[in-house]
């Protein structure tokens, strides 16, 4: 599937502005990013719920860009789930399916169901069902359709955190056993992390960086994008050198970016005061107060703990810092 | 105290709602040859009565008419129009649907001169098609109004979902929309089809030889023979009215669209 220059605006506001990307067959991307920075646009504009000002869409070779929904081989799967309330689940199901007219509806049914564990629950309603199975129910809605990519908008952020584990390994589940394309939208890096081969950055209706879970966690290519994946202490290069003077220098290098686990409390070149302390499990958490600004830090549960108000010296080594150039 | 007051508060209204009922039951009862309370005596030829009397069974023909093809031309088109008003962004929203109420805030007097002077007298309609068109307005109202209510509380992604497993637009409105919304439309028809048969002041100039809204012909009836067979009738339409509505909110809960 491929974005060709897509520019998508609701009336005078362009939410999304001439975006290139390109997701290989049996690929499952993530689209990460706050609200409001388009992805959900991106997603809605692919599906055929939103008419593009500009540019292309192409889904297997095919120009889809002036298709209705309906022709576009697209599955959706809502954040609401959206199954319709007067159907059962088996109905709910086989809704497409009909309009299809396929001759073998009954066994497509029947396998869409099994493959999300659901055989028993055909003759429900959907009210009658947890979120969680609800949620399966709107899977396998779209995956009997046998569409060519399918799409899915926020599909964890409203189960609870036991389902979100089981959800996600059926998701990647369902993706191995049929092959299809899945594209995700979400504003949580872990979630897009954990489930994709590869995630894309949206920001204010632009790509800020495509790549590797590994490589947007290691390696974040701007200031944006390390500060969404937990580098929560990013200072202009050349601070570290005059920590005592408010100097703003006109030409910055570059940032370096820390992230909480590689600030070294106890000792170092700098001083602090610790202006909030939490205990986070296997975690201790720390805001400390620096003539550079606030400075987020943790250390192991089992490291004694500090309190707020006091004096401590401290390291940001510079092997453990991210630069980045913007 | 004060709960005293609430209790006898309670008492009185309900003593002025049932109240005027109760007294045209215990009329229409009457053994008497005139109208009136209390009746004199306790038979039931006034009700065996009403189904004599010929022109009453001819309005009320009319009233059926109009109340049943009245409320269904109304849905006809307020269900498209209330369904467009919450789906799109209509410019002038909030005109259109003023508009749509005007037949509720205009007095139904001045609607019926109206029509009877510059629709039936210019163009020589026939009473019934202005009786029709009339009715269909009054009705229109509620039908967008209730109507508007049940697709409020319909989430739009249901549809979307639709039209992303085959539907075209107007199929996800029959497959989706429609089933989902279908108590309100039979509560927007129950009260649409009462307020079309209780109608009077729209009525009255809109009457013609042989064709008269019932509640129209009982008052032409009432000015000639004051006897009880009006009340009679009045208490079978109370009874008619108070079975569909209870049957209503029943089968459908009535009460959360009106």
């Amino acid at each position: 599937m491929a974005l060709d220059q897509l520019t998508l605006a609701y009336g005078p506001t362009v939410a999304v502005a001439a975006l290139d990307l390109t997701i290989a067959r049996g690929e499952l991307v993530a689209l990460l990013g706050p609200s409001g920075c388009g992805k959900t646009t991106t997603m809605r504009a692919i599906a055929g719920l939103l008419s593009p000002r500009s540019g292309r869409i192409v889904i297997d070779g095919r120009d889809v860009t002036r298709l209705p929904p309906s022709r576009r081989e697209v599955g959706l799967v809502f954040q609401s789930y959206a199954l319709f309330p007067h159907l059962t689940v088996y109905e709910n199901v086989a809704f497409g399916l009909r309009l299809k007219r396929v001759s073998d509806l009954d066994a497509r049914v029947k396998a869409g169901l099994a493959t999300v564990g659901l055989e028993a629950f055909a003759d429900r309603a959907p009210a009658a069902l947890s979120g969680g199975q609800q949620q399966r129910v709107a899977l396998a809605r779209s995956l009997v359709m046998e569409p060519k990519v399918l799409l899915l908008d926020e599909p964890l952020s409203n189960l609870d955190a036991r389902l979100r584990l089981e959800m996600r390994m059926e998701l990647q589940r369902v993706q191995r056993q049929t092959g299809v394309t899945m594209v995700f939208v979400t504003h949580d890096q872990a979630e897009a992390m954990a489930l994709a081969d590869r995630i894309v950055v949206m920001r204010e209706g632009q790509i800020e960086q495509i790549g590797s879970p590994e490589a947007i966690y290691t390696a974040p290519a701007s200031r944006f994008v390390a500060d969404f994946v937990g580098f929560e202490t990013i200072l202009p290069d050349d601070a570290l050198g005059e920590s005592e003077g408010e100097g703003e220098t006109g030409a910055q290098a570059g940032w370096l970016a820390w992230r909480p686990g590689a600030v070294r409390l106890g000792a170092g070149p700098y001083r602090g005061i610790i202006a909030g302390a939490a205990f986070a499990g296997e975690r201790r958490d720390y805001v400390i107060d620096t003539p550079m600004g606030l400075i987020k830090a943790d250390t192991p549960a089992q490291d004694p703990p500090l309190s707020p108000g006091a004096d401590i010296a401290f390291d940001l080594p510079r092997a453990a810092a991210v630069r980045l150039e913007r | 105290m004060s709960r005293l007051a609430t209790w006898i508060t309670l008492g009185l209204v309900l003593a002025f709602l049932i109240g005027p009922f109760l007294i045209i039951i215990a009329a229409a009862l009457s053994a008497g040859n005139s109208l009136a309370f209390p009746p004199q005596g306790i038979s039931l030829k006034w009700v065996v009565k009403v189904f004599e009397i010929e022109s009453f069974r001819e309005s009320f023909a009319v009233s059926m008419f109009l109340a049943v093809g009245g409320t269904l031309a109304a849905l006809l088109m307020g269900v498209p129009a209330a369904y467009g008003l919450v789906r799109y962004r209509v410019p002038g929203a909030e005109t259109i649907r003023l508009i749509v109420s005007a037949p509720i805030i205009v007095p139904g007097i001045i609607v019926g001169l109206a029509l009877l002077q510059y629709l039936v007298i210019p163009t020589g309609v026939g009473i019934l098609t202005a009786l029709f068109l009339a009715h269909t307005a009054l009705v229109l109202p509620y039908a967008v109004r209730v109507v508007t209510a049940s697709l409020d509380n319909l989430r739009v992604d249901i549809e979307e979902a639709a039209l992303l497993l085959g539907c075209s637009r107007a199929g996800a409105f029959r497959r989706v929309v429609l089933p989902n919304i279908r108590g309100g439309v039979l509560a927007a028809f129950i009260l649409g089809f009462v307020t079309s048969f209780n109608q009077v002041p729209v009525s009255l100039f809109l009457s013609g030889p042989g064709v008269r809204t019932l509640p129209i012909d009982m008052i032409a009836y009432m000015e000639i023979n004051y006897d009880p067979s009006v009340a009679a009738l009045s208490a079978l339409l109370a009874f008619l009215s108070v079975g569909i509505v209870f049957a209503a909110e029943r089968f459908l809960g009535f009460s959360r669209y009106v």
